[in-house]
């Protein structure tokens, strides 16, 4: 006869670069249970910025995550803009897409190296960082900084592209390309990774939809949601369909986020080949915004949904900002159990948690 | 500015949610702001294929909110987030941190409600 084993995962755990805590109650190497525990590193973001000028906000939001900053501050600033009635030039909604796609790529190469060092290849880890490590040249050459780049602002981006920089952007993401295809195999065709990643912690189609699940989750259960197709910013003047796959396990998230990195390629391409000239942004004129308004864009790691009510001071009444991880944490609770313990750390890390988001 | 926004009562909130799940909506979150006066605005987010419908339900500070996590699992942090940070009296919830999901016991009750402060003149000046 089994007895019940509680097993606490975390908050401090190789695999995770963040301090979340899951509690976990096992039958031999069983799962049965898992509960998690968040709020360790919990700021208080949104209270902040009912204190602030909502032009400031832009600054605070930027920092709710590193990885996915321009996102944030870029559904923040359409909501402002829709409040205001602010019609931002087109140079500039391809410019957001520029930099966003590279956070996209960014982020994904900053994964794809955890789960590398997740299942023990780190020369794999070290050669997707090199690679990471270009994006992140680029944007301390275009934007002044490599995390928080502060493109966004209210009423279009704070700075320009220049050709010489897009004729640059276009040869490292060739490189980018051209070395992915090299390391690709490796994810998803060695012996080895795929029998850590096949049919482990699966998440089918009627369990995603169910659990409300978004982003490359979501598509890795054969969920074609990609919040891009709605064609904000200038996403409806480029052509592309959401990468999706149907097995719902680990190989299919390792699957749906190495293809978009390339799918990101692929846009920042288009934007390039794309994006008009003329002015990048608009100055902001009339009185502060007052009225209601939701924004919602495609982060790295799914759907972010920014809530703004204001009252026409400078000052926001409210600021709610709802992140993929806290989307899918649920979903984490549905997977784990029946898993076996050695798979919890792959599994955790297939969601891609951001708890600095969920903390926010 | 709130596409298909809908103002329903805390008595609607549980059949209106069964009725968005069998049409095919997914929840996407709750969202809460304080009204400054002794009421609460909670919203509830749905969407289908792109389009969103959103519930908007008034209730006074201390009233019993119905949780939906019973229809939608995945509203389970959001309404525990709630409930800590703008004290609302959700019942029935699928798993209840009882209050310690982000808070500690040393924190301040309900951190994000409004609160008035009172600068009193030092000797009664």
């Amino acid at each position: 006869m089994s007895s019940t084993t509680v097993i606490p995962f975390g908050p401090q755990h190789p695999v995770l670069p963040e301090p979340l805590h899951i509690k976990l109650v096992m039958e031999d190497e069983n799962i049965v249970e898992a509960i998690p525990a968040i709020g360790y590193v919990h700021r208080g973001l949104e209270k902040l910025t009912e204190t602030k000028d909502f032009t400031q906000n832009v600054f605070i939001v930027e920092r709710v995550c590193g990885i996915c900053s321009v996102m944030h501050a870029m559904a923040y600033c359409q909501g402002i803009e829709e409040l205001m009635n602010i019609e931002i030039p087109d140079r500039a909604k391809f410019l957001r897409v520029i930099w966003a796609e590279l956070h996209r790529i960014h982020s994904h190469l900053l994964w794809l190296g955890l789960l590398a060092d997740a299942f023990g290849f780190e020369s794999l880890f070290m050669q997707v960082w090199r690679d990471r490590e270009k994006v992140m040249d680029i944007m301390e050459e275009t934007a002044g900084a490599r995390v928080v780049i502060s493109a966004n602002t209210i009423g279009g981006t704070r700075r320009d592209l220049s050709k010489e920089q897009m004729i640059k952007i276009n040869l490292t993401i060739d490189e980018i390309k051209k070395d992915l295809e090299q390391v690709e195999s490796v994810f998803l065709n060695n012996y080895t990774v795929k029998h850590r990643l096949v049919g482990r912690g699966i998440l089918t189609k009627a369990e995603a939809q169910e659990l409300c699940t978004v982003g490359p989750m979501a598509r890795a259960s054969g969920i074609s949601m990609d919040l891009r197709t709605t064609g904000y910013s200038a996403y409806g003047k480029l052509d592309f369909e959401p990468v999706i796959h149907n097995d719902g396990d680990n190989y299919a998230r390792t699957y749906v986020r190495l293809k978009e990195v390339y799918q990101s390629i692929d846009l920042i391409k288009q934007a390039i080949a794309k994006i008009p000239e003329g002015e990048h942004v608009v100055p902001v004129k009339g009185n502060p915004p007052k009225g209601e308004v939701i924004s919602r864009v495609e982060q790295p790691r799914g759907e972010v949904l920014y809530y703004l009510r204001a009252n026409g001071t400078k000052n926001l009444e409210r600021l709610r900002l709802r992140t993929p991880t806290f989307a899918n944490i649920p979903s984490l609770m549905k997977m784990l159990p029946g898993s076996q313990l050695a798979d919890v750390p792959l599994l955790i890390l297939t969601i891609d948690p951001c708890i600095s988001c969920t903390e926010r | 500015m709130i596409e298909n926004l809908v103002e329903i009562t805390v008595d609607q909130l549980l059949a209106e949610t069964s009725k968005s799940k069998y049409e095919g909506y997914r929840f996407i979150t709750a969202t809460c702001a304080d009204n400054g006066d002794d009421t609460i605005d909670i919203l509830y987010h749905f969407d289908k294929d792109y389009e969103m419908k959103n519930y908007r339900v008034t209730v006074k500070k201390g009233e019993e909110v119905p949780s939906i996590s019973k229809i939608f699992f995945c509203g389970v942090l959001v309404e525990n987030e709630m409930k800590e940070l703008f004290g609302i009296n959700i019942t029935n919830l699928a798993i209840d941190f009882g209050g310690h999901m982000l808070l500690s016991e040393e924190e301040l009750d309900s951190p994000m409600l409004r609160r008035q402060i009172t600068i009193e003149k030092r000797g009664g000046k």
